[in-house]
Protein backbone atom coordinates (compact mmCIF):
# COMPACT_ATOMS: atom_id res chain seq x y z
CA UNK A 1 0.00 0.00 0.00
CA UNK A 2 1.24 3.48 -0.93
CA UNK A 3 -0.52 6.27 1.02
CA UNK A 4 1.07 9.35 -0.52
CA UNK A 5 -1.22 9.35 -3.55
CA UNK A 6 -4.26 9.71 -1.30
CA UNK A 7 -3.21 11.09 2.06
CA UNK A 8 -0.76 13.44 3.75
CA UNK A 9 -0.54 10.83 6.56
CA UNK A 10 -1.27 13.25 9.40
CA UNK A 11 -4.05 13.49 11.99
CA UNK A 12 -4.42 16.72 13.95
CA UNK A 13 -5.57 16.40 17.56
CA UNK A 14 -7.01 19.63 18.96
CA UNK A 15 -7.43 19.62 22.74
CA UNK A 16 -9.73 22.54 23.50
CA UNK A 17 -9.53 21.99 27.27
CA UNK A 18 -5.78 22.60 27.16
CA UNK A 19 -5.94 24.83 24.04
CA UNK A 20 -3.24 22.72 22.44
CA UNK A 21 -2.73 21.11 19.05
CA UNK A 22 -0.74 17.94 18.41
CA UNK A 23 -0.33 15.51 15.54
CA UNK A 24 -0.42 11.75 15.11
CA UNK A 25 0.47 9.70 12.06
CA UNK A 26 -2.22 8.26 9.85
CA UNK A 27 -0.90 4.73 9.68
CA UNK A 28 -1.25 2.08 6.99
CA UNK A 29 -3.06 -0.06 9.58
CA UNK A 30 -5.74 2.63 10.04
CA UNK A 31 -6.26 2.92 6.29
CA UNK A 32 -6.35 -0.86 5.91
CA UNK A 33 -9.02 -1.04 8.60
CA UNK A 34 -11.19 1.91 7.55
CA UNK A 35 -9.93 3.08 4.13
CA UNK A 36 -10.78 6.75 4.71
CA UNK A 37 -13.42 9.33 5.58
CA UNK A 38 -16.13 7.92 7.82
CA UNK A 39 -14.30 4.58 8.01
CA UNK A 40 -11.53 6.34 9.93
CA UNK A 41 -13.59 9.02 11.70
CA UNK A 42 -15.64 6.17 13.19
CA UNK A 43 -12.47 4.55 14.57
CA UNK A 44 -11.25 7.90 15.92
CA UNK A 45 -14.69 8.52 17.48
CA UNK A 46 -14.47 5.23 19.35
CA UNK A 47 -10.89 5.94 20.42
CA UNK A 48 -11.78 9.35 21.89
CA UNK A 49 -15.43 8.74 22.79
CA UNK A 50 -15.09 9.87 26.41
CA UNK A 51 -14.01 13.38 25.30
CA UNK A 52 -17.03 14.20 23.12
CA UNK A 53 -15.07 14.25 19.87
CA UNK A 54 -15.95 16.30 16.81
CA UNK A 55 -14.05 14.80 13.89
CA UNK A 56 -13.52 16.29 10.47
CA UNK A 57 -12.19 13.90 7.87
CA UNK A 58 -11.22 13.70 4.24
CA UNK A 59 -12.13 10.69 2.15
CA UNK A 60 -9.76 8.29 0.42
CA UNK A 61 -10.34 10.03 -2.94
CA UNK A 62 -10.91 13.60 -1.66
CA UNK A 63 -8.89 16.03 -3.76
CA UNK A 64 -7.84 13.43 -6.33
CA UNK A 65 -8.87 12.95 -9.97
CA UNK A 66 -11.66 10.55 -8.91
CA UNK A 67 -14.86 12.08 -10.36
CA UNK A 68 -16.82 13.72 -7.56
CA UNK A 69 -13.84 13.56 -5.19
CA UNK A 70 -14.84 16.77 -3.44
CA UNK A 71 -16.27 15.60 -0.17
CA UNK A 72 -15.24 15.45 3.44
CA UNK A 73 -17.22 14.33 6.45
CA UNK A 74 -17.99 15.78 9.85
CA UNK A 75 -18.61 13.00 12.35
CA UNK A 76 -19.94 13.46 15.87
CA UNK A 77 -22.75 12.46 18.20
CA UNK A 78 -25.84 14.30 17.04
CA UNK A 79 -27.55 16.39 19.75
CA UNK A 80 -30.82 15.37 18.06
CA UNK A 81 -30.43 11.59 17.84
CA UNK A 82 -27.76 11.00 20.50
CA UNK A 83 -25.96 8.78 17.98
CA UNK A 84 -22.87 9.03 15.81
CA UNK A 85 -23.70 10.60 12.46
CA UNK A 86 -21.73 11.63 9.40
CA UNK A 87 -22.50 14.89 7.59
CA UNK A 88 -20.85 15.44 4.21
CA UNK A 89 -19.32 18.75 3.20
CA UNK A 90 -18.21 19.71 -0.27
CA UNK A 91 -17.50 22.65 -2.49
CA UNK A 92 -13.73 23.05 -2.20
CA UNK A 93 -13.47 22.86 1.59
CA UNK A 94 -12.55 19.19 1.94
CA UNK A 95 -9.95 19.42 -0.83
CA UNK A 96 -8.54 22.47 0.89
CA UNK A 97 -8.38 20.55 4.20
CA UNK A 98 -6.38 17.70 2.70
CA UNK A 99 -3.99 20.13 1.04
CA UNK A 100 -3.36 21.91 4.35
CA UNK A 101 -1.44 18.76 5.23
CA UNK A 102 -4.02 17.35 7.67
CA UNK A 103 -6.16 14.38 6.62
CA UNK A 104 -8.24 14.27 9.79
CA UNK A 105 -8.94 16.74 12.60
CA UNK A 106 -10.07 15.46 15.99
CA UNK A 107 -11.47 18.19 18.25
CA UNK A 108 -11.65 17.15 21.90
CA UNK A 109 -13.20 18.78 24.96
CA UNK A 110 -14.44 22.35 24.99
CA UNK A 111 -12.88 25.78 25.21
CA UNK A 112 -13.67 28.25 27.99
CA UNK A 113 -13.66 31.08 25.44
CA UNK A 114 -14.52 31.33 21.73
CA UNK A 115 -11.81 30.05 19.40
CA UNK A 116 -11.24 29.46 15.71
CA UNK A 117 -8.88 26.91 14.19
CA UNK A 118 -6.69 28.09 11.29
CA UNK A 119 -5.08 25.33 9.26
CA UNK A 120 -2.57 26.24 6.57
CA UNK A 121 0.77 25.06 5.17
CA UNK A 122 0.99 22.14 7.61
CA UNK A 123 0.42 24.50 10.55
CA UNK A 124 -2.43 24.66 13.05
CA UNK A 125 -3.23 27.86 14.94
CA UNK A 126 -5.89 27.96 17.62
CA UNK A 127 -6.84 31.64 17.66
CA UNK A 128 -9.15 33.73 19.79
CA UNK A 129 -12.58 34.27 18.21
CA UNK A 130 -14.14 36.73 20.65
CA UNK A 131 -14.30 39.28 17.81
CA UNK A 132 -16.69 37.12 15.76
CA UNK A 133 -18.60 35.21 18.46
CA UNK A 134 -22.21 36.38 18.14
CA UNK A 135 -21.76 37.51 14.55
CA UNK A 136 -23.69 35.89 11.75
CA UNK A 137 -22.12 33.43 9.32
CA UNK A 138 -21.68 35.91 6.47
CA UNK A 139 -19.96 38.51 8.64
CA UNK A 140 -17.79 35.81 10.19
CA UNK A 141 -16.63 34.46 6.80
CA UNK A 142 -15.74 37.97 5.65
CA UNK A 143 -13.89 38.82 8.86
CA UNK A 144 -11.90 35.56 8.96
CA UNK A 145 -10.83 35.89 5.31
CA UNK A 146 -9.83 39.48 5.93
CA UNK A 147 -7.93 38.58 9.12
CA UNK A 148 -5.93 35.82 7.41
CA UNK A 149 -5.57 37.77 4.16
CA UNK A 150 -6.88 35.30 1.59
CA UNK A 151 -10.20 35.34 -0.28
CA UNK A 152 -9.90 31.64 -1.14
CA UNK A 153 -9.91 30.42 2.48
CA UNK A 154 -12.57 27.73 2.94
CA UNK A 155 -14.53 27.57 6.17
CA UNK A 156 -16.64 25.38 8.35
CA UNK A 157 -18.34 28.00 10.49
CA UNK A 158 -21.34 28.47 12.76
CA UNK A 159 -23.80 31.29 13.34
CA UNK A 160 -25.71 32.46 16.40
CA UNK A 161 -28.12 29.48 16.30
CA UNK A 162 -25.34 26.96 16.78
CA UNK A 163 -23.58 29.15 19.33
CA UNK A 164 -26.79 28.83 21.38
CA UNK A 165 -26.63 25.04 20.76
CA UNK A 166 -30.01 25.00 19.05
CA UNK A 167 -31.19 21.67 17.69
CA UNK A 168 -32.40 23.64 14.67
CA UNK A 169 -28.86 24.77 13.85
CA UNK A 170 -26.35 23.57 11.31
CA UNK A 171 -22.72 24.25 10.54
CA UNK A 172 -22.08 26.17 7.35
CA UNK A 173 -19.58 25.71 4.52
CA UNK A 174 -18.53 29.29 3.76
CA UNK A 175 -21.68 31.42 3.36
CA UNK A 176 -24.04 28.74 2.11
CA UNK A 177 -25.21 26.39 4.85
CA UNK A 178 -24.64 22.66 4.53
CA UNK A 179 -26.28 19.24 4.43
CA UNK A 180 -26.24 19.19 8.26
CA UNK A 181 -29.70 18.02 9.32
CA UNK A 182 -28.33 16.55 12.58
CA UNK A 183 -27.41 19.79 14.39
CA UNK A 184 -23.66 19.11 14.37
CA UNK A 185 -23.34 22.88 14.30
CA UNK A 186 -24.48 22.77 17.92
CA UNK A 187 -21.50 20.51 18.71
CA UNK A 188 -19.21 23.27 17.40
CA UNK A 189 -21.19 25.70 19.59
CA UNK A 190 -20.86 23.57 22.73
CA UNK A 191 -17.11 23.52 22.19
CA UNK A 192 -17.04 27.30 21.57
CA UNK A 193 -15.42 26.51 18.24
CA UNK A 194 -16.64 29.28 15.94
CA UNK A 195 -14.88 28.18 12.77
CA UNK A 196 -12.29 26.02 11.10
CA UNK A 197 -10.48 28.01 8.40
CA UNK A 198 -8.64 26.13 5.68
CA UNK A 199 -6.09 27.07 3.04
CA UNK A 200 -4.08 24.26 1.50
CA UNK A 201 -1.20 24.73 -0.88
CA UNK A 202 0.29 21.24 -0.52
CA UNK A 203 0.05 18.49 -3.13
CA UNK A 204 -0.66 14.79 -3.57
CA UNK A 205 1.24 12.35 -5.77
CA UNK A 206 -0.60 10.49 -8.51
CA UNK A 207 -0.29 6.82 -9.41
CA UNK A 208 0.65 5.84 -12.96
CA UNK A 209 -2.47 5.56 -15.11
CA UNK A 210 -4.82 7.01 -12.50
CA UNK A 211 -5.53 10.26 -14.37
CA UNK A 212 -6.56 8.45 -17.55
CA UNK A 213 -8.70 5.93 -15.66
CA UNK A 214 -10.54 8.77 -13.92
CA UNK A 215 -11.11 10.64 -17.20
CA UNK A 216 -12.60 7.43 -18.64
CA UNK A 217 -14.93 7.11 -15.63
CA UNK A 218 -15.90 10.79 -15.88
CA UNK A 219 -16.78 10.29 -19.56
CA UNK A 220 -18.88 7.22 -18.69
CA UNK A 221 -20.73 9.20 -15.99
CA UNK A 222 -21.42 12.09 -18.38
CA UNK A 223 -22.77 9.66 -20.98
CA UNK A 224 -24.84 7.77 -18.40
CA UNK A 225 -27.82 8.53 -16.17
CA UNK A 226 -27.05 12.26 -15.94
CA UNK A 227 -26.80 12.71 -19.70
CA UNK A 228 -29.17 15.46 -20.89
CA UNK A 229 -29.81 16.68 -17.33
CA UNK A 230 -28.49 19.94 -15.98
CA UNK A 231 -28.52 21.84 -12.74
CA UNK A 232 -30.49 21.73 -9.53
CA UNK A 233 -33.78 22.34 -11.37
CA UNK A 234 -33.61 18.97 -13.15
CA UNK A 235 -32.91 17.23 -9.83
CA UNK A 236 -35.86 19.06 -8.28
CA UNK A 237 -38.16 17.93 -11.10
CA UNK A 238 -36.97 14.35 -10.83
CA UNK A 239 -37.49 13.99 -7.09
CA UNK A 240 -41.00 15.44 -7.17
CA UNK A 241 -40.43 18.89 -5.70
CA UNK A 242 -43.54 21.11 -5.81
CA UNK A 243 -43.95 22.79 -9.21
CA UNK A 244 -44.29 26.24 -7.64
CA UNK A 245 -40.95 25.84 -5.86
CA UNK A 246 -39.28 24.67 -9.08
CA UNK A 247 -40.69 27.65 -10.95
CA UNK A 248 -39.41 29.97 -8.21
CA UNK A 249 -35.95 28.35 -8.35
CA UNK A 250 -35.81 28.48 -12.14
CA UNK A 251 -36.89 32.11 -12.29
CA UNK A 252 -34.05 33.18 -9.97
CA UNK A 253 -31.23 30.88 -11.09
CA UNK A 254 -28.13 32.72 -12.22
CA UNK A 255 -25.69 29.85 -12.80
CA UNK A 256 -25.41 26.22 -11.73
CA UNK A 257 -22.21 25.45 -9.86
CA UNK A 258 -20.34 22.20 -9.35
CA UNK A 259 -18.22 21.19 -6.40
CA UNK A 260 -14.58 20.24 -7.02
CA UNK A 261 -14.27 17.74 -9.89
CA UNK A 262 -18.01 17.00 -10.00
CA UNK A 263 -19.42 16.13 -13.42
CA UNK A 264 -22.88 17.32 -12.39
CA UNK A 265 -23.56 20.93 -11.34
CA UNK A 266 -25.95 20.30 -8.46
CA UNK A 267 -25.93 23.76 -6.85
CA UNK A 268 -27.92 26.75 -8.10
CA UNK A 269 -26.90 30.32 -7.38
CA UNK A 270 -30.12 32.32 -7.18
CA UNK A 271 -30.26 36.10 -7.48
CA UNK A 272 -32.99 38.24 -5.95
CA UNK A 273 -31.14 41.53 -5.42
CA UNK A 274 -30.35 41.96 -9.11
CA UNK A 275 -31.42 40.35 -12.40
CA UNK A 276 -30.44 36.65 -12.50
CA UNK A 277 -29.12 37.24 -16.02
CA UNK A 278 -26.56 39.82 -14.82
CA UNK A 279 -23.01 38.51 -15.28
CA UNK A 280 -21.08 41.70 -14.69
CA UNK A 281 -18.33 41.83 -12.08
CA UNK A 282 -19.49 45.22 -10.84
CA UNK A 283 -23.03 44.27 -9.85
CA UNK A 284 -24.67 44.07 -6.40
CA UNK A 285 -22.11 43.06 -3.73
CA UNK A 286 -24.40 40.28 -2.42
CA UNK A 287 -26.93 39.54 -5.17
CA UNK A 288 -28.26 36.25 -3.81
CA UNK A 289 -27.25 32.88 -2.43
CA UNK A 290 -26.14 29.38 -3.39
CA UNK A 291 -28.75 26.62 -3.02
CA UNK A 292 -27.59 23.05 -2.53
CA UNK A 293 -30.40 21.79 -0.26
CA UNK A 294 -33.35 21.74 -2.64
CA UNK A 295 -35.60 20.17 -0.01
CA UNK A 296 -34.88 23.07 2.34
CA UNK A 297 -35.62 25.58 -0.42
CA UNK A 298 -38.89 23.82 -1.31
CA UNK A 299 -39.94 23.58 2.34
CA UNK A 300 -39.45 27.34 2.84
CA UNK A 301 -41.43 28.01 -0.34
CA UNK A 302 -44.16 25.67 0.90
CA UNK A 303 -44.26 27.54 4.22
CA UNK A 304 -45.23 30.67 2.32
CA UNK A 305 -41.85 32.39 2.70
CA UNK A 306 -39.83 34.01 -0.09
CA UNK A 307 -37.55 31.01 -0.47
CA UNK A 308 -34.44 32.78 -1.78
CA UNK A 309 -34.41 35.47 0.90
CA UNK A 310 -35.43 32.96 3.58
CA UNK A 311 -32.51 30.71 2.64
CA UNK A 312 -30.19 33.70 3.06
CA UNK A 313 -31.59 34.37 6.52
CA UNK A 314 -31.13 30.70 7.46
CA UNK A 315 -27.55 30.76 6.16
CA UNK A 316 -26.75 33.95 8.06
CA UNK A 317 -28.14 32.65 11.36
CA UNK A 318 -26.91 29.08 10.79
CA UNK A 319 -30.38 27.56 10.91
CA UNK A 320 -31.30 24.34 9.12
CA UNK A 321 -33.85 25.45 6.44
CA UNK A 322 -36.37 22.64 6.94
CA UNK A 323 -36.49 23.45 10.67
CA UNK A 324 -37.21 27.09 9.78
CA UNK A 325 -39.92 26.00 7.34
CA UNK A 326 -41.51 23.84 10.04
CA UNK A 327 -41.53 26.85 12.38
CA UNK A 328 -42.74 29.13 9.58
CA UNK A 329 -40.04 31.72 10.34
CA UNK A 330 -36.29 32.28 10.10
CA UNK A 331 -35.61 33.70 13.56
CA UNK A 332 -36.08 32.23 17.00
CA UNK A 333 -36.27 28.67 15.62
CA UNK A 334 -35.51 26.07 18.28
CA UNK A 335 -36.96 22.72 17.17
CA UNK A 336 -35.36 20.48 14.56
CA UNK A 337 -37.27 19.28 11.51
CA UNK A 338 -37.08 15.60 12.42
CA UNK A 339 -34.74 14.86 9.51
CA UNK A 340 -31.63 13.80 11.46
CA UNK A 341 -30.03 10.49 10.59
CA UNK A 342 -26.75 8.61 10.33
CA UNK A 343 -26.26 10.21 6.89
CA UNK A 344 -27.68 13.45 5.55
CA UNK A 345 -31.30 13.29 4.46
CA UNK A 346 -30.61 16.30 2.22
CA UNK A 347 -29.52 13.65 -0.30
CA UNK A 348 -32.51 12.11 -2.12
CA UNK A 349 -32.94 8.32 -2.14
CA UNK A 350 -33.21 8.27 -5.92
CA UNK A 351 -32.17 10.73 -8.66
CA UNK A 352 -32.66 10.20 -12.40
CA UNK A 353 -33.87 6.64 -11.85
CA UNK A 354 -30.62 5.61 -10.23
CA UNK A 355 -31.80 4.88 -6.70
CA UNK A 356 -31.45 1.48 -5.04
CA UNK A 357 -34.05 1.81 -2.27
CA UNK A 358 -33.43 2.82 1.34
CA UNK A 359 -30.82 0.14 2.07
CA UNK A 360 -29.04 0.84 -1.22
CA UNK A 361 -29.10 4.57 -0.47
CA UNK A 362 -27.56 3.97 2.95
CA UNK A 363 -24.74 1.91 1.50
CA UNK A 364 -24.05 4.46 -1.26
CA UNK A 365 -23.97 7.22 1.39
CA UNK A 366 -21.60 5.18 3.56
CA UNK A 367 -19.32 4.65 0.56
CA UNK A 368 -19.48 8.35 -0.33
CA UNK A 369 -18.53 9.23 3.26
CA UNK A 370 -15.61 6.76 3.26
CA UNK A 371 -14.29 7.62 -0.19
CA UNK A 372 -14.89 11.39 -0.19
CA UNK A 373 -17.15 11.29 -3.23
CA UNK A 374 -20.01 13.76 -3.59
CA UNK A 375 -23.04 12.09 -1.91
CA UNK A 376 -25.47 13.33 -4.59
CA UNK A 377 -23.25 11.99 -7.37
CA UNK A 378 -23.11 8.61 -5.63
CA UNK A 379 -26.89 8.40 -5.98
CA UNK A 380 -27.17 9.73 -9.54
CA UNK A 381 -24.14 7.99 -11.10
CA UNK A 382 -24.52 4.18 -11.09
CA UNK A 383 -21.43 4.15 -13.33
CA UNK A 384 -19.42 4.47 -10.09
CA UNK A 385 -19.76 0.74 -9.44
CA UNK A 386 -18.21 -1.02 -6.48
CA UNK A 387 -15.99 -2.93 -8.90
CA UNK A 388 -14.76 0.38 -10.36
CA UNK A 389 -14.14 1.73 -6.86
CA UNK A 390 -12.07 -1.33 -5.96
CA UNK A 391 -10.09 -1.04 -9.22
CA UNK A 392 -9.31 2.64 -8.55
CA UNK A 393 -8.38 2.06 -4.89
CA UNK A 394 -5.99 -0.69 -6.02
CA UNK A 395 -4.49 1.55 -8.69
CA UNK A 396 -4.23 4.72 -6.63
CA UNK A 397 -2.69 3.16 -3.54
CA UNK A 398 -0.83 0.38 -5.35
CA UNK A 399 -2.81 -1.96 -3.11
CA UNK A 400 -3.35 -5.11 -5.15
CA UNK A 401 -5.10 -7.18 -2.52
CA UNK A 402 -7.82 -4.61 -1.73
CA UNK A 403 -11.07 -6.39 -2.50
CA UNK A 404 -14.82 -5.91 -2.94
CA UNK A 405 -15.26 -7.86 0.30
CA UNK A 406 -13.09 -5.35 2.15
CA UNK A 407 -15.04 -2.42 0.69
CA UNK A 408 -18.28 -4.05 1.75
CA UNK A 409 -16.95 -4.75 5.25
CA UNK A 410 -15.86 -1.13 5.70
CA UNK A 411 -19.20 0.33 4.51
CA UNK A 412 -21.16 -2.13 6.66
CA UNK A 413 -19.12 -1.23 9.75
CA UNK A 414 -19.75 2.51 9.23
CA UNK A 415 -23.48 1.86 8.94
CA UNK A 416 -23.59 -0.49 11.96
CA UNK A 417 -21.65 1.85 14.26
CA UNK A 418 -23.77 4.90 13.45
CA UNK A 419 -27.13 3.14 13.76
CA UNK B 1 -2.36 26.94 -30.78
CA UNK B 2 -3.90 28.56 -27.72
CA UNK B 3 -6.28 27.43 -25.03
CA UNK B 4 -9.72 29.04 -25.19
CA UNK B 5 -12.34 29.27 -22.42
CA UNK B 6 -16.12 29.28 -22.93
CA UNK B 7 -16.78 30.83 -19.54
CA UNK B 8 -20.56 30.58 -19.44
CA UNK B 9 -20.30 26.78 -19.75
CA UNK B 10 -18.03 26.68 -16.70
CA UNK B 11 -19.50 25.44 -13.40
CA UNK B 12 -16.44 26.22 -11.28
CA UNK B 13 -15.43 22.60 -10.58
CA UNK B 14 -11.78 23.61 -11.00
CA UNK B 15 -10.54 20.20 -12.17
CA UNK B 16 -8.81 21.95 -15.10
CA UNK B 17 -6.44 23.73 -12.71
CA UNK B 18 -5.48 20.47 -11.03
CA UNK B 19 -5.11 18.65 -14.37
CA UNK B 20 -2.78 21.40 -15.57
CA UNK B 21 -0.71 21.16 -12.40
CA UNK B 22 -0.43 17.40 -13.00
CA UNK B 23 0.94 18.13 -16.47
CA UNK B 24 3.42 20.65 -15.06
CA UNK B 25 4.84 18.66 -12.13
CA UNK B 26 3.00 15.31 -11.90
CA UNK B 27 1.24 16.14 -8.64
CA UNK B 28 -2.28 17.14 -7.64
CA UNK B 29 -2.36 20.76 -6.54
CA UNK B 30 -3.41 24.04 -8.08
CA UNK B 31 -0.45 26.24 -7.34
CA UNK B 32 1.68 25.26 -10.33
CA UNK B 33 -1.11 25.47 -12.89
CA UNK B 34 -1.07 27.74 -15.95
CA UNK B 35 -4.82 28.12 -15.42
CA UNK B 36 -6.28 29.94 -12.48
CA UNK B 37 -9.86 30.04 -11.32
CA UNK B 38 -10.93 33.58 -10.45
CA UNK B 39 -13.81 33.69 -7.98
CA UNK B 40 -15.78 36.37 -6.17
CA UNK B 41 -17.84 34.02 -4.08
CA UNK B 42 -20.57 36.26 -2.71
CA UNK B 43 -21.35 37.51 -6.24
CA UNK B 44 -20.90 34.04 -7.76
CA UNK B 45 -18.71 35.77 -10.32
CA UNK B 46 -16.15 33.42 -11.78
CA UNK B 47 -14.00 32.78 -14.79
CA UNK B 48 -10.65 31.32 -15.82
CA UNK B 49 -7.32 33.00 -16.43
CA UNK B 50 -4.70 31.36 -18.63
CA UNK B 51 -1.07 32.35 -18.49
CA UNK B 52 0.15 32.45 -22.08
CA UNK B 53 3.75 33.05 -23.15
CA UNK B 54 3.36 36.79 -23.69
CA UNK B 55 -0.15 37.60 -22.51
CA UNK B 56 -2.71 36.78 -19.88
CA UNK B 57 -5.94 35.41 -21.37
CA UNK B 58 -9.15 35.98 -19.41
CA UNK B 59 -12.22 33.84 -20.03
CA UNK B 60 -14.83 35.94 -18.24
CA UNK B 61 -18.62 35.70 -18.19
CA UNK B 62 -18.73 39.03 -20.03
CA UNK B 63 -16.43 37.71 -22.75
CA UNK B 64 -12.78 37.08 -23.54
CA UNK B 65 -9.95 39.52 -22.97
CA UNK B 66 -6.19 39.57 -23.44
CA UNK B 67 -3.98 41.51 -21.05
CA UNK B 68 -0.37 42.47 -21.60
CA UNK B 69 2.17 42.34 -18.74
CA UNK B 70 1.41 45.07 -16.23
CA UNK B 71 -2.20 45.58 -17.26
CA UNK B 72 -4.91 45.00 -14.66
CA UNK B 73 -8.66 44.58 -14.67
CA UNK B 74 -10.56 47.29 -12.86
CA UNK B 75 -12.25 45.88 -9.78
CA UNK B 76 -10.32 42.60 -9.72
CA UNK B 77 -9.41 41.30 -6.27
CA UNK B 78 -6.07 40.13 -4.93
CA UNK B 79 -6.58 36.58 -6.21
CA UNK B 80 -6.05 37.85 -9.79
CA UNK B 81 -2.36 38.56 -9.27
CA UNK B 82 -0.43 35.35 -8.45
CA UNK B 83 -0.89 33.84 -11.94
CA UNK B 84 1.71 36.23 -13.33
CA UNK B 85 4.33 34.09 -11.58
CA UNK B 86 3.11 30.85 -13.15
CA UNK B 87 4.55 28.77 -16.00
CA UNK B 88 2.93 29.61 -19.37
CA UNK B 89 0.48 27.17 -20.93
CA UNK B 90 2.18 24.95 -23.54
CA UNK B 91 -1.13 23.34 -24.61
CA UNK B 92 0.31 20.03 -23.34
CA UNK B 93 2.34 19.74 -26.56
CA UNK B 94 3.92 16.49 -25.37
CA UNK B 95 0.62 14.76 -24.55
CA UNK B 96 -0.59 12.34 -27.24
CA UNK B 97 -4.27 12.71 -26.31
CA UNK B 98 -4.36 16.50 -26.09
CA UNK B 99 -4.35 18.96 -23.19
CA UNK B 100 -5.12 17.38 -19.83
CA UNK B 101 -7.43 20.26 -18.84
CA UNK B 102 -9.55 19.73 -21.96
CA UNK B 103 -9.75 15.99 -21.25
CA UNK B 104 -10.60 16.47 -17.58
CA UNK B 105 -13.33 19.12 -17.99
CA UNK B 106 -16.81 17.52 -17.84
CA UNK B 107 -18.53 20.57 -19.34
CA UNK B 108 -16.74 21.28 -22.63
CA UNK B 109 -15.47 24.62 -21.37
CA UNK B 110 -11.97 24.40 -22.82
CA UNK B 111 -10.73 23.98 -26.36
CA UNK B 112 -7.71 24.71 -28.55
CA UNK B 113 -7.84 27.39 -31.22
CA UNK B 114 -5.47 28.56 -33.89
Amino acid sequence: MELMNNYKETILIVDLDAKQCDTESLSEDMVAAGLGGAGITTALYEQYKDRDPLIIGTGFFTGTFMPGGCAGVVSAKSPVTGKLCHVPFGGYAAVELKLTGFDFVVVLGSSDSPVRLWLHDGLSDLDDAADIWGKDVWDSVDKIREAYGDEMIQLLVIGPAAEAQSKASQFSVNYWGSFDKSALGAVFGAKKLKAIALRGLDSLDVAEGFFGACVDLKNAICAGAISGKYGLKDIAKDIGIDAGAIEKLASMTHRNNAAYNCPYAAAAFVKYNEAPTAVDMKGHPAPGCLITDIQGFAALHGAGLDAGQAMEQCFRQGIEPEAAAKAGKTDGVSADAGKAGAFSTAVPVSIFGSGQGDAGWQKRQALAAVLGIDPMLMVMAPEITEAKIVELVQMSAEWDDFSAEELDRIASAVIAKSA
Amino acid sequence: MDLKVDSLKCTGCRICEFACNYHQDETISSIGSSLMFYFEEKKNYYGMMVKRAKTLYLGRPEGEQLLKPGEQIEGAGASAKPILLRVACDCCADEDDGPLCVRACPYGVLSLEG
